[in-house]
């Protein structure tokens, strides 16, 4: 029925992909569908990065207008969530990088665009129905109170035909 | 600290969600396409697009009978029984060329994939002015089939 739409996380040196993730817990590892009491991150430290993107599937012809934002969730003392969109795949890391905080509001949403650099994604010979990664990272502060950040709230929003 | 940024996207992350509407494209000639055809078989809109041309009603229905009508030869859209008024309904048009899609908004949080997965219906067409001018007439149906006009 019209477009199915599977998030995919990417992870490893060798962007090994997994569809359909189960969680997108940040952690201190590499990996996909992470246990955050397995991989905690310490106070004061980044998660490993996570590349996220969409795959569409079923019966659609065009995908237009992509965006993603955080749209609920308070961030603790010392908490942040930095984003950014269509990037190139890298092997994650937990160094802190140069990206911005991840908007909060749709009208400053990251607009997607289709694996091959198009803002439309159209059915076809050649399109592989995959968006451009979001690299998203959490950071803390030493002042970040122990235990568990709010829960979040992402919102991908698309026009479909 | 532990972060539970756990958006568990588990049970598969991509239901199928139904749609409350489907369109029927009837063409010039009478025939039709309809989104589903007799064996439940989903056409691409692409199928429609090859025949813009040729379009001359676009209609959206529902289980409930609710019918939105695109009449693409005079540039009106209906209601079940009802040409809607809007401003500039009476203007002289020219060009005139369907407008429709689904905007869907899916939230995903911790404990499901999809938290909310809102899909509205936007329908309706452009068209040219006698300046030359590119209009627009569009409503925004949500899955019960309450609509506005957008703009």
């Amino acid at each position: 029925m019209s477009a199915v739409h599977h998030f995919c996380e990417s992870n490893g040196a060798g962007e090994v992909e997994t569809q359909d993730i189960a969680n997108l817990n940040f952690g201190s590892n590499d990996s996909a569908n992470l246990n955050t009491i397995t991989y905690p991150i310490t106070r004061g430290n980044a998660s490993f990065e996570k590349y996220i993107c969409c795959l569409f599937t079923g019966t659609w012809t065009e995908i237009s207008n992509m965006k993603f934002w955080k749209s609920l969730g308070d961030y603790v003392t010392g908490e942040a969530c930095k984003a950014a969109a269509n990037v190139a795949y890298a092997t994650p890391s937990a160094t802190p990088n140069a990206d911005s905080d991840i908007p909060v509001i749709v009208g400053s949403a990251l607009s997607l665009q289709s694996a091959e650099g198009a803002s439309t994604i159209t059915f076809g010979s050649g399109v592989s129905g995959y968006t451009k990664y979001v690299r998203l990272q959490l950071r803390t502060t030493g002042s970040t109170p122990a235990g568990s950040v709010n829960t979040k709230t992402y919102t991908f929003q698309f026009d479909e035909v | 600290m532990n972060s539970i940024i756990n958006h568990n996207l588990g049970g598969g992350n991509n239901p199928m969600k139904p749609l409350a509407f489907t369109w029927i494209a009837i063409f010039e000639d009478g025939t039709k396409i309809e989104q589903f055809n007799s064996e439940g078989i989903e056409n691409r809109f692409q199928l429609v697009k090859d025949k813009f041309d040729k379009l001359v009603f676009f209609n959206l229905t529902n289980k409930e009978g609710k019918l939105f009508i695109v009449n693409l030869r005079e540039g009106l859209i209906g209601y079940n029984d009802l040409v809607m008024s809007y401003r500039k309904s009476e203007e002289e048009k020219g060009n005139i060329r369907l407008i429709f899609f689904r905007n869907h908004k899916v939230e995903i949080t911790e404990n499901c994939i999809e938290k909310s997965h809102i899909i509205n219906y936007h329908l309706g067409f452009q068209y040219n002015n006698k300046l030359g001018n590119n209009r627009q007439i569009v409503l925004i149906i949500d899955e019960e089939g309450n609509w506005y006009l957008e703009g």
